[in-house]
């Protein structure tokens, strides 16, 4: 029993020299890639499989141009229809998103994962066509028919900003997968005629006070163009 | 850091769960307020007794009410309504022509319809004295849109 007790003790004192002489040796600097990463939404091209009331593609695409710091993109392309109570309409067009972000992550020595914060503009064009409505009355002693006036709303635009959260990983050699989020907030819309933007494709659902949320899940890949010293 | 940003989403996902527009609170399609005056003293609000009102083959929607005013949805399938209004046994048709408007209200109301040109095209006077129009737009329920005098 004693004797098993020392032969741990060496051991451990074994142990303990070798990871600090192991320190020691690290001081090697390790290499960061540097490149243009592009890749999809891949949640978008599910939804809309599943669901037939809606339709949409996305494509992101970051450069890292310093330390820390990535320039970054999103276009898009959503058809939607929603249905509301007393409202049919579909929105349809195209979005582009451009910013930053910082990655607040301390990666250890040559892995490069993100947690990140950023901030992005977001423009975009589109049409809503109000497929049908149904005029809003108290009561029911007359029931109003639902009117199908099929009316277009054409070239109509919106401008917002996002902050984003987000996250991603490197899963196999520069193959990333990602998760964010984003909190928008409307700026400016070409309203319709006696009708709103309640869709925006890009924002998506506008809600009362101009806030939006929309959510991505990506998967890209990093070309690598140049690798850099980590200091 | 990580535990700052679960606390920022818990924090964010609780306000954006509920949504406040999805119930319809706004005032929507006026109903038509009439408004019942003495014949002879043509300012001072006279009751009818015993009134009921209802619309051409519809069932009633006052009967036998002692009131001096009553609210009236018109029809929105039609530019017309037709309504029959009963003061004691006694009976009077009044058709009322209008065009509708449907104004977009919001996300949770949808549209709501106003009513432009209202107009009196005929009425009978069995016990109606005179009808007058105070406003031809019946966009809101603030007013008496018409006052009957008997």
């Amino acid at each position: 029993m004693k004797k098993q007790h020392i032969f741990i003790y060496f051991i451990s004192i074994l142990f303990t020299i070798s990871v600090n002489s192991q320190e020691k040796l690290d001081t090697l600097k390790t290499k960061e890639s540097y490149g243009i990463r592009i890749g999809l939404d891949v949640s978008k091209p599910i939804i809309s499989y599943l669901d037939d009331k809606i339709n949409g593609y996305e494509f992101v695409g970051d450069i890292r141009i310093f330390k820390n710091y990535y320039a970054a993109v999103e276009l898009g392309f959503t058809n939607k229809t929603t249905i509301e109570d007393y409202l049919n309409f579909t929105t349809k067009g195209s979005y582009f998103k451009a910013g930053f972000n910082y990655n607040a992550y301390k990666n250890w020595k040559g892995m490069s994962n993100e947690i990140y914060i950023g901030l992005r503009y977001g423009l975009s064009f589109f049409n809503q066509t109000l497929n049908s409505y149904t005029p809003h009355v108290k009561g029911t002693y007359f029931i109003p028919n639902t009117l199908e006036p099929n009316t277009e709303f054409n070239d109509l635009t919106a401008q917002w900003i996002e902050i984003v959260f987000g996250m991603k990983v490197e899963t196999f050699k520069n193959l990333y997968l990602g998760v964010s989020v984003s909190l928008n907030n409307m700026l400016n819309t070409k309203e319709p005629e006696n009708f709103k933007n309640l869709y925006v494709p890009g924002f998506n659902r506008v809600f009362l006070n101009n806030a939006g949320v929309s959510f991505n899940y990506t998967l890209s890949y990093l070309i690598p163009i140049f690798k850099k010293q980590k200091k | 850091m990580k535990k700052n940003y679960i606390i920022i989403f818990i924090f964010l996902f609780t306000f954006l769960s509920c949504e406040k527009d999805d119930i319809c609170v706004e005032t929507t399609t006026p109903n038509l307020i009439i408004k019942f005056y003495d014949n002879d003293n043509q300012t001072v609000a006279k009751q009818i007794t015993e009134l009921t009102v209802w619309a051409d083959s519809k069932d009633s929607i006052y009967i036998n009410k002692s009131l001096d005013s009553i609210a009236i949805p018109l029809n929105l399938n039609e530019n017309f309504t037709r309504y029959i209004i009963e003061n004691n046994t006694i009976k009077d048709t009044i058709k009322f022509i209008y065009n509708r408007n449907d104004i977009f209200v919001s996300r949770s109301c949808g549209y709501k319809t106003i009513f432009e040109n209202f107009q009196i095209e005929s009425n009978t006077t069995n016990w109606i004295k005179s009808i007058s129009i105070n406003n031809s737009t019946i966009d809101n329920e603030k007013a008496a849109h018409i006052y009957i005098f008997h």
